[in-house]
Formats: structure tokens, C-alpha cells, sequence
């Protein structure tokens, strides 16, 4: 499957800045299952743009504007295409495998599962999550099975609102009031499996949406999504699990970039001098090449 | 054993004299070591070692009176100098004074020379640890290092993974706590590699003990400090390729625990105290905020902890570094010491590990070993120590406190109910990973003085060791840890205890390293002011203002209470008095419409209300605070001396001794005081930018004073009382009488107070100084500075135009408005330049409608 992506950030100020400095991380990642066919990151008022790969292999544009603005916007554009990767072995490693193999190796590399064992800045361990997790972790059931489980107990006892959680709720208040967005279930999920301790990461990405039977498409009305890997041991690597919708990561799903949580992947992060406050608008389009050769087509 | 008996046959007082012995006797009656530890002072058998005999001695023939002179000495020092550290208790933090032993720890040479290189040897190692974990990672890729231990940690700092410093070194400054075993050997409680705190404590505890007990340092061949502090600051500085090493030390602020020692540290090593805000990469490169303009930095000493250092690319909450920070560390723009990650290898998991890496790095073994030490991430070790866990210590393996499950200070096993014994048992199970369990502390013990007498206290030393070209150097000395309870296990300032000078004996010994004297022509004059970040100059303004504006409360109270006047203050019919009572209440010194002059007067010397005494002299402390390092300790000490002043007098108001007669005496003793800070910094500051802005704030402060003062006193039905009362208020009754043989009269006294040139106190004089100083800090083309040129050109029009409707309200108010309109001027140009921060992640992700699409081929 190919998509077209395009993700515009817009900062409005009610007084002029002198500069920004921010990082981001727009840029689909290139990586098995997913080809990155093209990609580019403007920025207007232009500044100093420089690509990098951060730690965890993630595409980050640095930018730099030293001229007083009052409107900022950035605008990244992306092609990928999405694969679908070789079916597992169906022998993956039981939960106390995958926790032996979490602690047992020995590189630091992006993809090493040290980096998703420990809690971070907004994943503490939480002794209720961590207890919520465990009924699932029999440590002799197959890894993928388990936490497949334990995705679906998510999907099905937490309800989707954006009204209930803002960008620093904490996974324990999330878990206490099930409800969120898919950053918190993402969150509570990454808790829960280091908490018995398995490794675990952060993905964040967009998902493919299709519009209700007999609605258009709405322009800019896609956002960015969030779900989990779990590592299973050298040989199946980490697994993709999506507990907003209990499904494992599949061809809907499109990587930007992996970390230990949400400060580590935010798609813009940075500080600029304010000294007033600031209007910000994202609109975020995913659109299948197939939806737009269908849409071509003469209705009827 | 009666180890007392023993001691009054041992030892006798140098000069033999039975009160002498008896003296002695006295201050051991009590003194009992805590078993199976090992006392510095006593020895197994129960016998005074060797190097402590003389120092018993001497302190037996000072006597009870003269170890109270001692002890009030060290403690007059630390109070005078403000020497603080702030409590994290409660919403705000409380400062607490600095509590010091007055009796130092006291090492043989030859004890601390082996102490020494053992703390070299391990300096090195961390050193080579860091280097490698931080960059290639072969420790880890070999198995040497557990490779969770380094992802896992909250110091590996990812955007700086594989980056050498521009130094070459990660550590600059490295400190460990030791204590010593029953055997007397040192063990290793904790590295600290991060930012070594405690250097200033121990230099401050060195001087205010030396003041306590002058002739037993001298006497006894104590080892200086002065050769390790300079070295410090010449590594720090780096190689010198001729400019002026341009240095700054950074902290998080006043509200940081141990402010006090940022301040102390930026003045002993004499780099300027900068915070976050005063800084901006620009570039690759590092600038400081100065009102001289940018100023670029090579060397950033950093006491703030790495995560808070760049709030783009490490923590983004942090409002504490410097947004690109890191970038610039990675082009190699900026040298920070200590390097950015060296806080890695302080987690106490590498302690487990740390013998064998000496052997595989150095292959030497390590000669000042740690605590035996198990990391429980094996599970085949973590099932080991499960089984018998009452034997040991559980601390967190990185050192930092797991919400709910673990202090970071780590918990004695054996000391546990059942129950918690049981859930830690079972969070080892799932996640041993986050634990390391030692051998429990067995602290020595060191003797302090309580109640005039001597007692055992379990006792740890921070000894500081600098990197240089040659290897490390070992500061002879350090900053002991005394706690307060004979049984404790930990050391906190945080949770109690108390400090102690150490003092290594055998001066003489070993020539000084030549450090002090740098070769003859390697040091060229240079006439370099080091600048003035604008958020010290900002306070310097206010620091003037606020004195200025504590002078003139004073000077009214002094006034009101001292019925200069003929007038009686509290007759209706006489409202000079009241009228400065009003003032009073204007400035929100005093309440509205009080009844009798007295509680006015009260009110402001000892009241809550933020215009009066106590709240601008916190205000005044708070401003010199942030400005510690750029002020004599003298100037600093009449703060505090301020500050008892008016405690005092709230005191005797609280004892209902309080009336007119004694706010008079209080408003003489605290403007004395005012009047000897300013004439203390008049004489000791540098005449650069940071005095000048705190002149500055000054002149504006009291030129609106006085033109207050004027205002309230010579409008229409003014008599001679209010212009005596105004005569007095400005100091100028003697030059008044001595020109107009005529009487009080309005015009010329009005004269004297706001135009004339030669009166220190009048506004025209304010006003030349102000333009004086900004043209000076400006520089060339002050009077066409876009904000400064302004405000310039309506002083100086005031000044040379002369009352309009001479000497009327309406004049003096527009005196009164051009100062202010000065000040504004100043505060833009200079202070206000910083916005705050603001984060750009304003958008979670996930807050469309989800629901992938289902179904599709």
C-alpha cells in the first residue's frame, strides 16, 4: 500500500517572536515492511534546517530561526509505501523468554531492548497497571498471544476521549479513569509490560482512516496515532500492538518514529521566547494512492 | 575496659598541670565508640592514637571558656557569611544555617597519602569508564557491563551518545564519599561525578574553623587549601592560548539547595555566577546575556544535573539550560565541565562491576574498593539474595528513588516488617533490574562536641580530586559528613547531621605543587571587567532601589519618632506629623489613617506589610542573593547584621518594649547599617557595569524620595514644621542655617533640596549621576540609543530647564514621573529582552477519531 502524507504545523502568535529553535520528527521511517519513498520538510519563515538521524534511527529535521515572527509554519510531505512483513514463525518465545532475552543483550544499538525495559520521564511504573498486565503474562504462554490479550483487555475496557486526558496526563491517572486518547492507552500499555518486565517501546505514526460509509474524505481531518512494540527476543524482534483498536500494527499503520515514550518521538518539539501566547493548528492528511485512483473514477 | 581510666594515666596535658588532666578527663567522661566500628579517635584498645593526643591536649588546655570562644567563633563566621543550604520541606524551601562540627576530622599524612592515591587511581577509572560506556560501549559489547545498566540509566544521554568531549575528558572535578571500615581500611559509599557538590562547604568550613581554633591549625602543620583551589581553577579554565579564558558557572538559582555554595564557588574560583536565562546558543556556539553586550563562553562549570540542561534536545520541561545546548557541545563549541553524561557512572549498579573493570582497564586492582555489591538483574543473583535478604542493603541500581517501591537512599533489609520485607522480595522477582543490594553500612566514627563534652558520631569524608595534564590531583582535605545519632547509616544534610572540617597533618612534608605562581611572563595586565549577565545586573538595580527605598522609611520613621519638630505628633491640630504618617501608609509601610504616630512608626520598622523594614529587607536579601558572588563578604555581613537589627526589634515589640524612643534607636542603628553597605561596596566594587546599575537604582530611588518628600511637605498650608521636618529628612539643616540667617521660608529650602548641584541628597544630583552612569554603560552614542536616548534627554531637559511654575506640586511630580520613566528605560534596555520560555508541543497525538479501516483487500 502507498500513501501520500502530508502534516502542517502553524503557530500563530499574538506577539511577534524573536526566533524559534525546535526539533522535529516528521519523516516516516524507512525500515522492514515500510519504504520511504520520498520526503521533504519546509519551514516559512525559512531558518537554518538541517536532517539527522537521532539515537533510535528516527529522521529529525533541526531547525533554527533567528528573525522575529509572529507566524510559523512547518510542512512535511511523504510518500511510504507499506508492506506486509513475513509472517512470524508462530514459535516466537513464551513471556519468560522474552523477559530473559530483554536483559540479555549486549549492544546499545537503536533497536536494543534496554532502551524499553526501564520506566521513563512519562512512563513511571504503576503497581495498579503493572497488576492489570500480569493477569495476562502467564510466563509460559506464548509472548505474542499474551500481550495480544492484554491489547484487546485495553481496547475493551477503555473508552476513546479526548475530552478526559490532555498531552501530561500520567498512565496512572489514565488507567484509574479509562479514557484517552490513543498517547495514553499507548502509555498505560508501556507500563504495564515493563512493569513485569518486559521491553517495550513507543511508535508513533499516522493511521490509514477511511470515512463512514457514504461520507467524503474530510481534507486535514487525519492526525498522528500512537501504539507499542513489544520486544520478543533477537530472532522475531519487536512486534507491533495498537490497543486504541486492539489490533496488531498492520499495512493501516505508517512509522515515523520510535522511543522510549512520547518525549522522545513528539513530531515538534522545541522553545521559543514568548512573551505572549499562541494559537496552533495541525492538520494532518493520509491518503491511500488506491482511495485517490478509486476517487477518480466516475462514480456509479 | 574503663577506656577514661586509661586516658588519665596516657596522656597528660603538655604542661602537666592537674586541671589540665582533669580538663581532659572531663571531656571524655562520656565518650564511648560504638562497637565494632572504627573510631579515629580511640584506638581498639580504648587509647587515644597517636596524632589525636596532641589536638586533646590542646583542646583540654583551652578550657571550658575557651572552647565556648571557639565554638561561638566558627559559628559567628557562618552566620555573618550567610553561610545556608536550603530544606526542600514544604511549598517554598526554608534555608537553614550550615551546621558545623566544631571539632575537625584529623588524618595522619601518611593515612591520607594512601587514601589519596586510591582516590586518584579511582578518578582515573571512572574517567576511562565514562569514556568508554559513552562513546564505543566496548564494556558493554564485551559483557564487562551489563548493557541495561547503561540504557536503563537516566544519565545515558542519547542525543550525545558517541560524542567526545571538545576537552577530550568527561571529568573535570571528581568526588567520593569514603568512610572507613572496622579495620580502618577506606571504603567507597558513592561516586559523585555528575557535578561534585560540597567544594565550597568545605573551603567555608575550613575558614570558619581556622577562626575557632587558629593556634591549634597553626601549630599542629595543617594542611592548606589554598595550592587545591587554584589548581581547580587553572584546570577548569584549560591550556591558556592567550585571550582571557572566558568562564561561567552555572545554576539553577537561588532556590536550589545549595545556592550558597554556587555563589561561594563563582567568587573563590572568580568566574561569574550565570543561570540558564543568561545564556543562548547562537550557532555552534555559547553566549552570555551582558550588558556590555554578548559575550562568548568556552568553559561553563555546571552545577545543574545534565537532564535539565537543554530543554530542546534533553528534558523539554526544564526551564533551568539553554535551549541548543547540546548542539553546541556537539560541534564542539563549548566545553562543559563536567561533561554532559558523566553522571553515568554515579549509579550505584556499576559498583557491582567496578573491581574487575579496574583490572580490565588499568590492570591494576582498585585500591579503594567499594561496598561489596550485587546487581540483581541476573536472576541467578537476585534468587541468591532473595533467599537471604535480611543480610543486606536494597538500594535502587541507579540510585534514584522508585515511587513507592524504594528510597533513594536504599533501605536496611533487616530493619523491615514481614510484610514489606515481602513486597520487596516480590519486586526483586519481577523486576530485579531496577536493585542492588550491598553489604550494610558500618560507618566510623569520628568525636564531636556536645554539651562541652566529646562523643562518637558515625562519620563519612567527600574528598574532592581535580583532573589536570599531569593526572589527578587530590585535595588534602574534604567536606565531612557527621551524623547525628550514633546508629544512623545515612549522611544527608537533607535528613540532619553535620559538617566537618578535615585536616590533614604534615605541612612541610611535601613541597606545594607550583601552581600559585604562574611563570613570569605568561600572565599578561589585562583590564577586563568578566562582564555583567543582565539578570545580575537587573538585580544590582534592585538591590539599589531597595535600599534606597529602606533608607527613606527609615529616615521618615527616624524622623516621626524622634519629635525633631516642635509640632507634637499626635495633636490633631499639627499635621506635619501626620503627613508623614500618610507617606507611610502610601508606601505601604504602615496601615491607613493609624491613630497615634507610634503605630505607625511600629508598623513600619517590625509590620508585615511589604513597604515596611522586614519585607524590604527581604527583599534586599533576596536581590543580593543572586548577586552573592559579585559582593564583598564584608558588605554581605552588614545584611545580615540589618537583619538582627529589626529581628530585634521585633522581638522587644512582641515584649511590648517597643515605643518611640526605641524606633528611633532602631531606624539610627539600621540606617547606620544602610549607610555602611553602601560605603562598603562604594569602596570595595569594581567601577564597572555592576556598580554602576546598583547606583544607578540608587540615585533613581532616592531622587523620587526626596521629590516625594517635598511634594508631601511644602504644598499649599505648608508651615515651618513641615520644612523643618523636610530639612531633616534630607540632612540639610546645618547647610540651611548656615546660608539663611533669614528663617524657614519654602523657596529656598526647596532650592537646597531638589536643584542644588553640591547637596548629595538633592534630585538635580540624582539626576547628573543617572546620566553619568548611562552614559558610561551605553558607551559612545548613550544619547541616541532608541530606549535609553529618552529617557536621557527628559532628565537632563528637567535638570537644565529649571521649575517651570518654580518649585510648584506639579514641577516636582514631573521630577517624580521622569525618574520613573528612567527606571522603565532601564529595564527595557537591559532586563526585559528575556521572554520566558514556551514549549512548542502543544498537540498530543491521537486526538482524531480512530478507527482503521477494516475489511480493505
Amino acid at each position: 500500500m502507498i500513501y501520500d502524507i502530508s502534516h502542517r504545523t502553524i503557530y500563530d502568535y499574538s506577539v511577534p517572536v524573536p526566533g524559534a529553535r525546535c526539533v522535529l520528527r516528521l519523516t516516516p521511517a524507512n525500515r522492514p515492511g515500510q519504504r520511504l519513498i520520498s520526503h521533504a520538510v519546509t519551514a516559512e519563515p525559512a531558518g537554518d534546517l538541517t536532517e539527522a538521524a537521532d539515537f533510535f534511527g528516527n529522521t529529525v529535521h533541526r531547525f533554527a530561526l533567528t528573525e522575529a515572527h509572529s507566524r510559523l509554519v512547518l510542512t512535511a510531505r511523504a510518500t511510504v509505501e507499506v508492506t506486509s512483513l513475513p509472517a512470524s514463525s508462530g514459535r516466537g518465545p513464551t513471556v519468560a523468554a522474552a523477559r530473559l532475552a530483554a536483559l540479555a543483550g549486549r549492544d546499545l544499538g537503536p533497536d536494543a531492548p534496554g532502551h524499553g525495559l526501564f520506566p521513563s520521564r512519562h512512563v513511571p511504573l504503576v503497581e495498579a497497571i503493572t497488576g492489570y498486565t500480569a493477569r495476562s503474562m502467564t510466563a509460559e504462554r506464548p509472548l505474542a498471544m499474551a500481550v495480544a490479550e492484554l491489547n484487546r483487555r485495553i481496547q475493551a475496557d477503555f473508552v476513546y476521549d479526548p475530552q478526559a486526558t490532555d498531552v501530561g496526563t500520567s498512565p496512572a491517572t489514565a488507567f484509574a479513569v479509562k479514557r484517552g486518547v490513543c498517547q495514553d492507552f499507548a502509555h498505560v500499555m508501556l507500563a504495564g509490560l515493563r512493569g513485569v518486565g518486559l521491553a517495550a517501546r513507543y511508535v508513533s505514526g499516522y493511521l490509514r482512516t477511511v470515512p463512514p460509509p457514504g461520507q467524503k474524505r474530510l481534507e486535514g481531518a487525519d492526525a498522528t496515532h500512537a501504539w507499542i512494540e513489544v520486544y520478543a527476543g533477537e530472532a522475531e524482534g519487536w512486534l507491533g500492538f495498537d490497543p486504541t483498536n486492539g489490533i496488531a500494527a498492520g499495512l493501516d499503520h505508517i512509522v515515523v518514529a520510535v522511543g522510549r515514550d512520547y518525549a522522545d518521538v513528539s513530531p515538534v518539539d522545541g522553545v521559543v521566547r514568548a512573551a505572549g501566547g499562541h494559537d496552533l493548528s495541525v492538520s494532518v492528511d493520509v491518503v491511500a494512492r488506491s482511495e485517490r485512483a478509486k476517487a477518480a473514477l466516475p462514480a456509479g | 575496659m574503663d577506656a577514661n581510666a586509661q586516658l588519665e594515666f596516657d596522656i597528660a596535658p603538655d604542661n602537666a598541670e592537674g586541671d589540665g588532666a582533669a580538663a581532659l578527663a572531663r571531656l571524655l567522661a562520656a565518650y564511648r565508640p560504638v562497637a565494632g566500628s572504627h573510631d579515629e579517635l580511640l584506638d581498639g584498645d580504648g587509647r587515644p592514637r597517636a596524632h589525636w593526643r596532641p589536638f586533646l591536649n590542646d583542646l583540654a588546655a583551652l578550657g571550658d571558656a575557651g572552647l565556648d570562644r571557639a565554638i561561638s567563633a566558627a559559628d559567628r563566621h557562618l552566620s555573618d557569611n550567610g553561610v545556608v543550604y536550603r530544606v526542600y520541606e514544604g511549598a517554598d524551601g526554608r534555608e537553614r544555617p550550615w551546621p558545623l562540627s566544631h571539632l575537625p576530622m584529623v588524618m595522619p599524612a601518611a593515612d591520607w597519602a594512601e587514601l589519596a592515591r586510591g582516590v586518584a587511581q579511582r578518578a582515573a577509572l571512572m574517567e576511562a569508564v565514562l569514556a568508554d560506556l559513552a562513546g564505543p560501549a566496548r564494556l558493554v559489547a564485551s559483557g564487562a557491563v551489563p548493557a541495561a545498566l547503561v540504557a536503563g540509566n537516566p544519565e545515558f544521554l542519547r542525543p550525545l551518545a558517541g560524542v567526545t568531549p571538545r576537552s577530550g575528558r568527561y571529568l573535570s572535578l571528581y568526588a567520593v564519599d569514603v568512610s572507613r571500615g572496622p579495620d580502618g581500611r577506606w571504603w567507597v559509599l558513592a561516586d559523585r561525578t555528575q557535578a561534585p557538590s560540597g567544594l565550597g562547604y568545605a573551603v567555608e568550613n575550613r575558614i570558619a574553623l581556622y577562626r575557632a581554633l587558629p593556634d591549634m591549625f597553626e601549630r599542629r602543620g595543617v594542611v592548606r587549601l589554598a595550592d587545591f583551589i587554584q589548581r581547580v581553577r587553572s584546570q577548569i579554565a584549560g591550556p591558556a592560548d592567550g585571550a582571557a579564558p572566558s568562564l561561567a558557572v552555572l545554576t539553577p538559582g537561588p532556590a536550589n539547595e545549595t545556592y550558597f555554595e554556587h555563589a561561594y564557588l563563582a567568587r573563590v574560583l572568580g568566574f561569574p555566577l550565570v543561570e540558564g536565562g543568561d545564556l543562548a546558543v547562537v550557532g555552534d556556539t555559547l553566549w552570555l546575556r551582558d550588558v556590555e553586550g554578548a559575550r562568548r563562553i568556552d568553559v561553563l562549570l555546571r552545577r545543574v544535573d545534565a537532564g535539565f540542561m537543554d530543554p530542546l534536545e534533553l528534558n523539554t520541561a526544564s526551564r533551568l539550560g539553554v535551549p541548543g545546548l547540546v548542539h553546541a557541545v556537539r560541534a564542539g563549541g563549548v566545553t562543559i565541565a563536567n561533561a554532559l553524561g558523566s553522571g553515568l557512572v554515579e549509579m550505584p549498579a556499576l559498583r557491582a562491576f567496578i573491581g574487575p573493570l579496574s583490572e580490565r582497564l588499568t590492570g591494576k586492582p582498585l585500591s579503594l574498593p567499594s561496598l561489596a555489591t550485587w546487581w540483581l538483574g541476573d536472576p541467578a543473583v537476585a534468587r541468591m539474595v532473595a533467599s537471604e535478604i535480611e543480610r543486606f542493603t536494597l538500594a535502587p541500581a541507579f540510585g534514584r528513588t522508585i515511587p513507592g517501591v524504594i528510597d533513594s537512599q536504599g533501605v536496611d533489609v533487616a530493619t523491615l516488617e514481614p510484610a514489606d520485607r515481602q513486597r520487596l522480595v516480590a519486586a526483586i522477582a519481577r523486576r530485579g533490574m531496577d536493585f542492588v543490594a550491598q553489604e550494610p553500612v558500618r560507618l566510623g566514627t569520628t568525636p564531636v562536641i556536645e554539651g562541652g563534652r566529646l562523643a562518637a558520631r558515625p562519620c563519612a569524608i567527600r574528598v574532592f580530586a581535580v583532573n589536570g595534564p599531569d593526572g589527578w590531583t587530590v585535595m588534602p582535605g574534604g567536606l565531612g559528613r557527621i551524623a547525628d545519632k550514633p546508629d544512623a547509616r545515612t549522611l544527608s544534610m537533607q535528613r540532619g547531621g553535620r559538617s566537618a572540617d578535615v585536616w590533614v597533618l604534615g605541612r612541610g612534608v611535601e613541597p606545594p605543587a607550583p601552581v600559585l605562581m604562574a611563570a613570569a611572563d605568561s600572565v599578561t595586565p589585562r583590564r577586563d571587567s568578566g562582564g555583567l549577565p543582565a539578570r545580575a545586573a537587573d538585580n544590582l538595580f534592585w538591590l539599589g532601589r531597595y535600599l534606597e527605598r529602606l533608607e527613606a522609611t527609615l529616615r521618615v520613621v527616624r524622623n516621626l519618632a524622634g519629635r525633631t519638630a516642635d509640632d507634637d505628633p499626635d495633636q490633631a491640630g499639627h499635621v506635619s506629623a501626620r503627613r508623614l504618617a500618610d507617606l507611610l501608609a502610601h508606601w505601604g509601610a504602615a496601615p491607613n489613617l493609624p491613630r497615634r504616630i507610634e503605630v505607625a512608626t511600629t508598623a513600619a520598622l517590625t509590620g508585615a506589610l511589604p513597604g515596611a523594614a522586614p519585607g524590604l529587607v527581604d527583599a534586599i536579601r533576596r536581590t543580593a542573593t543572586a548577586v552573592r558572588d559579585r559582593l564583598s563578604p564584608d558588605a554581605w555581613r552588614i545584611l545580615g547584621e540589618l537583619k538582627r537589627a529589626l529581628e530585634a526589634a521585633a522581638a522587644a515589640r512582641e515584649a511590648g518594649e517597643f515605643g518611640l524612643a526605641e524606633a528611633a534607636t532602631t531606624a539610627d542603628e539600621a540606617l547606620r547599617l544602610v549607610a555602611a553597605f553602601f560605603g562598603m561596596t562604594h569602596e570595595t566594587m569594581y567601577r564597572r557595569a555592576g556598580w554602576r546599575f546598583l547606583d544607578l537604582g540608587g540615585r533613581i530611588e532616592r531622587g523620587i524620595a526626596v521629590a516625594r518628600f517635598a511634594r508631601r511637605l511644602s504644598g499649599p498650608g505648608a508651615d515651618a514644621n513641615d520644612l523643618e521636618r523636610l530639612l531633616e529628612l534630607t540632612d540639610t539643616r546645618v547647610v540651611y542655617r548656615s546660608r539663611y540667617l533669614e528663617g524657614l521660608a519654602a523657596r529656598p529650602v526647596l532650592d537646597l533640596v531638589l536643584v542644588d548641584d553640591a547637596h548629595p541628597r538633592s534630585v538635580t544630583y540624582q539626576a547628573r549621576k543617572i546620566l553619568e552612569h548611562l552614559g558610561q554603560i551605553v558607551g559612545i552614542g548613550a544619547t541616541t540609543d532608541p530606549v535609553i536616548g529618552p529617557a536621557m534627554a527628559l532628565v537632563d531637559t528637567l535638570v537644565k530647564s529649571g521649575p517651570a511654575e518654580p518649585f510648584g506640586p506639579a514641577w516636582i511630580e514631573a521630577l517624580e514621573s521622569g525618574l520613573m520613566a528612567v527606571s522603565d528605560a532601564v529595564t527595557r534596555r537591559w532586563f526585559l529582552d528575556a521572554a520566558p520560555f514556551v514549549g512548542m508541543a502543544g498537540r498530543r497525538e491521537g486526538t482524531a477519531t480512530p478507527g482503521p479501516a477494516r475489511g480493505e483487500p
